[in-house]
């Protein structure tokens, strides 16, 4: 005879505690959907408000300054038009040599007063690659009038649908550029409309206006800047793996040897967009602990009630032998039971749900225009869900644990019926 | 030795205000092999006295000895231990775990006993074959008839080789036929398996099959006889 006298044995306890749960398969089956009903949603739900952060994130980056921006460390504090980056040529020739899984787009970002005959505005200059900025691929689809600039364009000028109303601006009209410079003289450059946008984001199609890099570093130039050094106010850094962006800012950060220059990641660039996400997640996390509130009653009344009519039972085997701890952990199998297949039936429903809206995408357009702005970003009327393995773990072992602390109750008050009592009933 | 010995067992539970004097200074021994009745009306202490022998509750004052062991010495593990090492039950009604086939019930005592599944599966069998039930080994107790599910307890009992037998109106629920043919069965099983049978009843069947007859009346025994069987 062994030594495991008064126990159990694992395989024992969890055939037990599997019979007893279909011992009434209706009432099993109705809280098990109802728990993998509300986890459906709740997976379902968050993919989708992950989704649409995503959305918002990648068009922040891409229709903005980049994964990672390198740029002046004063200019996030104060972006004056002569604080800039001197030696342009001779930091992205550095960075390229690193041979990071990235792209690199030079860019110059200025503070400028746009005029025409019939009126003038102030607007956010900047100076791009035509050709090879990302910018190409996020605005050039939007041009509604005209078209991309052409290489080597340097009078060349893109603005928004916004701007252009302000401005009474059409392709082809004239734009005077004007900078005022640090020692209070002003620096003018004659532009001309080659094309007009609609990103859909306010502060783009009334406030941007898109140039070669060469038109926008005559202003640089006017500053002081070496026209020979390329300078720039920021390069912005596009990487292949979002997974990458925290080793290739390390990497950015470890080469740049200069206090002048720093690497910001795009969350530092957006604190906004960050603050919105934080916000709109703890609404979130509010609607999950309710929906575990649910799963937490619909486990606790099934398995309390089932403890309850099993109350000579449990005393029959109180008596046979069987020790507190081991009825205990009968009845805890028993939740955990219920919540792995809660888990599974769960992510079954949740999970094609999701699979099929995250290959389909949800249409809102009927609901929003055409680029929903929110925290200085668009949201994209089509929304695919998204479910990161982050979240597959955090929402399953959330659910997982609630529903095992569900029967932590239910377990103690088995344990706690002392078997004269039980069989008296 | 004896096989169970009671001291001056007294137990007196307290309802409200009022003392109820369950056992009153109750002594009593029974001897290996013995097969015997606690005969008397209700509420004369039948119950409360096995719930005693059983470990199931402890007396208010007094000894009991089960094989030279003092039950009233022992904490709640060890009397659980004791129950399944030295002990087989029989209960008035719903004596089975539903959800376990009738083999699956006579090896649930063995299998807590820690014996290895090839001897569990050797004794449930014999046990059940001896009761009749060999035919019925894979049904559930909502498969079969009270006659049956008492024998199934019975097998239980007697398959985890205890000294003694505790059977608590083991007929009360039963026909004359299922009584008569249960009886049978336990004193057959008691005589070929040496075991130790106490039981109670009011029943006049059972006590006729008793070897032993003790009458309790208001917590203390009125009377205490040993009967020849005409077999």
């Amino acid at each position: 005879m062994s030594t495991r006298i008064n126990k159990l044995p694992l395989a024992t306890l969890l055939q037990l505690s599997w019979r007893n749960l279909w011992r009434h398969s209706r009432r099993t089956l109705i809280t098990l959907f109802s728990i993998a009903a509300g986890f459906a949603l709740a997976v379902f739900s968050i993919g989708l408000q992950d989704g649409g952060h995503n959305s918002m994130i990648r068009n922040a980056i891409n229709m903005g300054e980049g994964h990672i921006t390198i740029q002046p460390s004063a200019y996030l504090a104060s972006p004056a038009n002569y604080i800039f980056i001197k030696n342009g040529a001779g930091l992205l020739a550095d960075i390229k040599k690193l041979k990071l899984k990235a792209s690199f787009a030079p860019r110059i970002s200025l503070r400028v007063l746009a005029s025409t005959a019939s009126n003038a505005v102030g607007v956010a200059l900047e100076g791009l690659d035509p050709v090879n900025d990302r910018r190409r691929e996020t605005l050039g689809p939007k041009i509604t009038r005209g078209a991309w600039l052409e290489a080597g364009d340097s009078r060349g000028l893109l603005i928004g649908t916004g701007m252009a109303r302000k401005l009474k601006a059409k392709v082809g009209n004239k734009i005077v550029i004007m900078s005022g410079k640090q020692d209070g003289n002003t620096e003018a450059q004659l532009g001309r409309v080659r094309g007009i946008f609609k990103s859909g984001v306010t502060e783009l199609d009334s406030f941007l206006v898109i140039s070669d890099l060469s038109f926008t570093r005559k202003f640089l130039v006017s500053e002081g800047a070496d026209d020979v050094r390329r300078p720039v106010t920021r390069i912005a850094v596009f990487v292949d793996e979002t997974d990458d962006i925290g080793f290739i800012k390390k990497t950015l950060t470890s080469v740049i040897h200069s206090d002048d220059i720093v690497v910001l990641d795009w969350q530092e660039m957006l604190p906004q967009l960050v603050q919105y996400i934080v916000i709109d997640d703890a609404f979130s996390y509010v609607m999950l602990v309710l929906i575990l509130i649910v799963i937490l009653f619909g486990i606790v009344n099934t398995v309390l009630m089932s403890v309850l009519e099993r109350t000579r039972e449990f005393g029959l085997l109180r008596a046979l032998g069987l020790s507190k701890n081991y009825l205990l952990l009968l009845v805890f199998f028993e939740s955990l039971l219920l919540s792995l297949m809660a888990l599974v039936v769960g992510w079954l429903l949740g999970g094609s749900i999701h699979a099929y809206f995250a290959h389909t995408g949800i249409d809102f357009s009927e609901w929003l225009e055409e680029g929903t702005q929110i925290a200085g970003t668009v949201m994209d009327p089509v929304i695919i869900p998204e479910l990161s393995l982050d979240r597959i773990l955090q929402l399953s072992g959330v659910v997982f644990f609630v529903t095992l602390a569900s029967g932590i109750y239910p377990a103690i008050k088995a344990a706690r019926i002392t078997p004269v009592q039980a069989l008296r009933t | 030795m004896a096989l169970l010995e009671l001291k001056n067992v007294s137990k007196i539970y307290q309802q409200g205000d009022i003392k109820v004097r369950a056992l009153n200074n109750l002594s009593l021994t029974v001897e290996q092999g013995e097969f015997a009745a606690l005969v008397g009306p209700s509420g004369s202490g039948k119950t409360t006295l096995l719930n005693i022998i059983g470990g199931l509750d402890t007396p208010s004052h007094g000894t009991v000895h089960l094989n030279g062991d003092d039950l009233t010495q022992m904490d709640e593990n060890s009397l659980s231990h004791y129950r399944l090492m030295q002990l087989g039950f029989v209960f008035q009604a719903y004596n089975l775990v539903p959800v376990l086939s009738a083999l699956e019930n006579v090896e649930l005592v063995m299998v807590l006993q820690g014996r290895l599944p090839a001897e569990r599966r050797k004794r449930a069998m014999h046990f059940l074959e001896m009761v009749g039930l060999q035919d019925m080994i894979n049904r559930r107790p909502s498969a079969l008839s009270g006659g049956q599910q008492q024998r199934v307890a019975v097998a239980r009992a007697l398959a985890a080789g205890p000294r003694l037998v505790l059977a608590d109106e083991p007929t009360a629920n039963l026909d004359s036929d299922n009584a008569t043919a249960l009886l049978d069965i336990m004193h057959r099983l008691s005589h070929e398996e040496k075991t130790t049978f106490l039981f109670s009843t009011h029943d006049v069947r059972v006590m006729a099959r008793a070897e032993r007859i003790i009458t309790l009346r208001d917590g203390s025994i009125e009377s205490d006889k040993t009967v020849q069987i005409q077999e």
